[in-house]
């Protein structure tokens, strides 16, 4: 609710202009469209609940209920309290199962199979895999937002013991409360709010749901549809972006997309992340606010306001030189993924 | 398992049951023969519901593996570190299932071959590098 309100503020309107609302529920299952509702306290036209996280879902959501005709003006919100709940992340994903049964719980499980695959195939170091938690805390040491700032060197990631080998405790989100709120409008309702709009350019989505114990459930190959469909829809290539976000609630995620997405060549992630590009002062810089891994675990959402925030050029110390055209791609776990083109020119992916 | 036992299981019942007898078994479709695991309702290839379980070569590759070195169950605390695995049966399905290994460390690519054992009375299959 407290993000709800600050999103509307930052637009500068009020509770009143909306006709829409989107709210994603909590992977605890809280905060769906009624819930928030009741402390909204209004009856608006068209509401929505979603199962799925990421933010990325509930864009597309917004962007199709505001294209349909059914909204104008939508607000999207999502709100967990993992942290002070003490919730459990080792129950089964997907209903018990005879692979949970052999012990494969929690998320660093199937993602330290993929990881280690890659390892095998391709000759990954942990070196080259560790850039990526090295590289979200140094991003995240310029964000008084970031849960987690204290440093991490090279030295301290790669003496850190494995959880899940694989996987270092670094490589693996953290569990944090929070909420986050983004109003979605017409392009011409935003020209006239107060403050600077950001524009939705393309969105694409793919799923991974026959998901069955096989290579195509862990490497996610099906994010490369995801991929072709975001370039082809937009007309973009992965050159055209400024600045990258990817939902990270293991690095793996974020190794795997960089791979899919294009930005370096299939296999090529651990060489790609070695060259130091998605670091601050890199061609590539990658979660700017320290993601899940380093910042909070908002479920992908803050990747979607840290964006809008470089975008609009309000990103404090770790503000870039001016970026121009984002890219946010998310996965929801191991069954479905979804890439968005956020710009400040209303003319990309047009 | 709600003390149900995994035999009872309606969908993966006959696994349990074969693995209580030494055999290795998944599910085939009838109508165009792809083999299946885990098991489902129907096939996915064809959407026939016409199944059978059949057996397979109990041998295979570790397509990869991870180890545990954190328990994210209070049952699972007492057999921290353990390893699962994710085999590539020699007659095509993936299993995913605990591996054991003695002096030689789990590898990508290393062969592996099911055993049958048995834990408070439920049959199970787990894997070994030989």
């Amino acid at each position: 609710m407290d993000a709800g309100l600050l999103a509307l503020a930052d637009a500068g309107i009020s509770t009143a202009d909306l006709d829409g609302l989107i709210a994603c529920k909590s992977v605890q299952g809280q905060g769906n469209d009624v819930a928030v509702g009741s402390l909204l306290g209004l009856n608006l036209p068209y509401v929505q609940s979603l199962d799925y996280g990421t933010c990325n879902f509930s864009l597309h959501l917004a962007v199709m209920a505001i294209v349909s005709g059914l909204a104008s003006t939508v607000l999207l919100t999502y709100g967990a309290d993992a942290r002070s709940r003490k919730f459990d992340f080792g129950k089964p994903m997907y209903g018990a199962d005879m692979a949970s049964a052999a012990g494969l719980v929690h998320i660093a499980g199937r993602a330290g199979l993929a990881l280690q695959r890659h390892k095998a195939v391709y000759g990954t170091t942990d070196e080259q895999f560790g850039m990526l938690a090295v590289g979200q805390r140094l991003w995240a040491q310029k964000n008084p937002n970031a849960i987690f700032q204290q440093p991490l060197s090279m030295t301290d990631y790669l003496s850190e013991p494995y959880m899940v080998d694989p996987l270092r405790r670094s490589d693996v989100t953290m569990i944090s409360d929070g909420g986050v709120a983004i109003v979605v409008t017409t392009a011409e309702r935003a020209k006239g709010l107060a403050n600077t709009p950001v524009y939705i350019s393309g969105i694409a989505e793919h799923t991974g749901i026959r998901g069955e114990h096989n290579p195509e459930n862990l490497m996610r190959p099906w994010l490369i549809d995801a991929a072709a469909a975001i370039w082809d829809s937009t007309g973009l290539t992965p050159a055209d972006i400024d600045v990258l976000y990817i939902q990270d609630p293991t690095a793996v995620w974020s190794l795997q997309m960089l791979e899919y997405y294009g930005f370096c060549g299939l296999g090529e992630g651990g060489p790609f992340l070695a060259e130091g590009h998605t670091l601050p002062g890199g061609d590539l810089p990658l979660n700017t606010h320290g993601g899940q891994l380093s910042e909070s675990y908002t479920w992908g959402w803050m990747h979607v306001v840290e964006a809008v925030r470089q975008l609009r050029g309000q990103a404090g110390e770790r503000q870039l030189d001016s970026p121009q055209t984002s890219l946010y791609c998310s996965s929801h776990g191991f069954v479905k993924a979804a890439a968005s083109v956020l710009s400040t020119d209303p003319g990309v992916g047009r | 398992m709600s003390g149900l036992s995994p035999i009872d299981d309606p969908l993966a019942g006959p696994f349990f049951a074969a693995a209580g007898e030494g055999r290795l078994v998944v599910q085939q479709c009838n109508s165009c023969g792809a083999l299946r695991w885990p098991p489902l309702v129907g096939c996915p290839e064809c959407r026939s519901r016409d199944t059978t379980w059949v057996d397979v070569a109990p041998t295979g590759t570790i397509w990869s593996y991870v180890v545990y070195h954190r328990a994210f169950a209070r049952e699972l605390a007492a057999q921290i570190p353990y390893t699962v695995a994710m085999i590539e049966l020699d007659d095509g399905p993936y299993m995913i299932g605990r591996l054991i290994h003695g002096e030689k460390p789990p590898a990508v690519g290393e062969r592996t071959v099911a055993e049958f054992v048995e834990s408070e009375g439920v049959p199970s299959v787990q894997w070994r590098i030989p």
